[in-house]
């Protein structure tokens, strides 16, 4: 299914006149990997270095190098970081506390999440709470963390949990809510229970919804995952920044800028294709007739 | 048989009502293909839950075969117009008629002779392993025949089920459920607000008045052979008695 908007905008034969040097790259790409793909990954490819380019040519001749300092500085800052390994173990601290943090208010998001939504009278009991709670970003939550759980893992762990809570509870709770009347009395009239309904019916249908408030909640994470560490922990990412900022070391800074984005681009990509892989039957939101 | 007694549906609180249907009387006869026709907001589909089994009536009474409805019924299985929403998405064409079979604990040996036959009977045993969203308007609602088919009820009710069809899929699909019904022998209740679509398919059309108090105005007997071509004088002059008789309640619906 996918390969069909794939083929719809494969992007023109070389025309004539184009010179070889430049087609000839597109050539092969399409070759490899087909057209479209081939053509947008060129594209993104040529976005990053004209970002970069920019980056070099403000930072050397528009602003103070010691405030944006420019990328080759900022990679050869990164390379004793990468050598000693010390990027990676605070990568890995980090994305140990978003994973158990976001797996946790996961799971716990979707059965809550999937209860509120089928039983009316919980529903209505919980959700006042809900929609006040919501408001309480994980940041706003740090200061009383820190006092209950301390600078430890607890305390992270608990606000990546918090924050994913609440955005997977109500997507969860919005695609039950949402699953068709059609097709829950058409199962009904088929001869399923009001138990089967709710399991074979409406827990798939709702899977559209509950993965796009997992990504969301993956998102922000990640977000959320810094603020705590600059302001409650002696190891990941954010605490990388905050002494990285103690020590004037901007470049340090940027490194570890880059690293969060690079992380959560790749964790966004690995969620993606084990969605793509294992949940692509139920990820069609309802077809239009 | 089914049998519709003094029927009256009213929606909404005790300040704010909406009387949908006034007082309906209507038997069904088994085997009759029975067309409820009527302008939109003619409380026809609301007739039709009620018969499933979805709404209880207000007041009155529905009997399936004596034994009054009270709820979704093995015997009666509904068509929605709406096949994308009906059928389940995540399930290939065979898995969504399997569903059926499942729920009703039929047992396993027979699932596959009994998907065969009803896929076949629609036509589509040759795209068995396609998801819904890789068929065509017409081929859904053939997927929906198909599996409401396969738990063999009696009655099939059916809810606008082509009105979201072009023209020509929808002259094919009469073709195909008037086939099925001549050779399954099933009681057919089917809503439409199209008079010839009424007039191509029906043993009997119940025309029923734009709500609120929504009745059954009037029955009429199609006493004609199929296929019933709308260029036969006969045929067009039932057409034009019908729409003279929906006018008034057309004028009064805008």
């Amino acid at each position: 299914m996918a390969n069909v908007r794939d083929s719809n905008s494969a992007a023109p034969a070389a025309k004539p006149g184009i010179k070889p040097g430049i087609a000839s790259p597109f050539r092969w790409l399409r070759a490899r990997i087909g057209a479209g793909r081939g053509q947008s990954l060129i594209l993104s490819m040529v976005s990053l270095l004209f970002a970069g380019l920019i980056w070099h040519l403000l930072s050397t001749f528009v602003f103070n190098p010691f405030l944006i300092p420019p990328p080759l500085e900022v990679f050869y800052a990164a390379i004793p970081m990468i050598k000693s390994g010390e990027i990676f173990a605070d990568v890995a601290i980090s994305t140990t506390r978003v994973l158990v943090g976001f797996l946790t208010g996961s799971l716990v998001g979707i059965v809550a999440g999937v209860l509120l939504g089928r039983i009316r009278v919980l529903h209505d009991l919980f959700d006042p709470i809900i929609e006040l709670l919501r408001y309480l970003s994980p940041t706003a939550m740090i200061p009383i963390a820190v006092i209950w759980f301390g600078i430890g893992e607890m305390s992270k762990y608990f606000l990546i949990f918090w924050g994913t809570l609440f955005i997977v509870l109500i997507n969860t709770i919005a695609g039950v809510g949402r699953t068709p009347i059609a097709r829950q009395r058409a199962a009904e009239c088929l001869g399923a229970t009001r138990l089967q309904i709710f399991v074979l019916v409406v827990i798939p249908s709702a899977v559209p919804y509950i993965v796009t408030g997992m990504r969301i909640a993956m998102a922000s994470s990640f977000m959320s995952v810094i603020p705590a560490e600059i302001l409650a922990a002696d190891s990941g990412i954010g605490y990388l920044l905050q002494k990285s900022s103690m020590l004037l070391q901007t470049p340090r800074i940027f490194v570890a800028l880059i690293t969060i984005c690079v992380l959560g681009f790749i964790v966004d990509r690995i969620f993606r294709f084990f969605v793509d892989r294992v949940l692509a039957r139920y990820m069609s939101f309802v077809a239009v007739t | 048989m089914l049998r519709v007694t003094d029927v009256r549906k009213v929606f909404g609180t005790a300040h704010d009502t909406y009387i949908a249907l006034d007082n309906v009387s209507l038997d069904i006869a088994d085997g009759e293909f029975l067309c409820l026709l009527g302008p939109s907001g003619c409380g026809k589909s609301t007739l039709l839950n009620i018969l499933a089994g979805f709404e209880p009536p207000t007041s009155g009474s529905v009997t399936a075969d004596g034994a009054p409805v009270t709820g979704a019924g093995r015997d009666r299985v509904m068509c929605f117009q709406d096949a994308g929403s009906a059928l389940f998405p995540w399930l290939t064409v065979e898995e969504n008629v399997r569903f059926g079979l499942r729920v009703r604990k039929i047992p396993k040996a027979g699932w596959d002779s009994i998907i065969d036959k009803y896929l076949r009977m629609v036509d589509l045993d040759r795209h068995r392993r396609k998801f819904p969203a890789q068929l065509s308007g017409g081929m859904r609602q053939r997927l929906q025949i198909a599996r409401m088919l396969a738990v063999e009820p009696q009655v099939l009710l059916m809810d606008e089920p082509f009105a979201a069809l072009d023209a020509l899929t929808r002259r094919h699909m009469h073709a195909v459920l008037l086939e099925i019904w001549q050779r399954t022998g099933k009681t057919i209740v089917f809503v439409t607000h199209d008079i010839a679509e009424a007039i191509s398919l029906a043993d009997r059309i119940g025309m029923m008045s734009v709500g609120p108090r929504s009745v059954i105005t009037k029955m009429i007997d199609v006493d004609m052979p199929r296929p019933r071509d709308l260029t036969n004088p006969r045929v067009a002059q039932l057409f034009n008695e019908i729409e003279a008789l929906l006018a008034p309640d057309l004028a009064r619906a805008e």
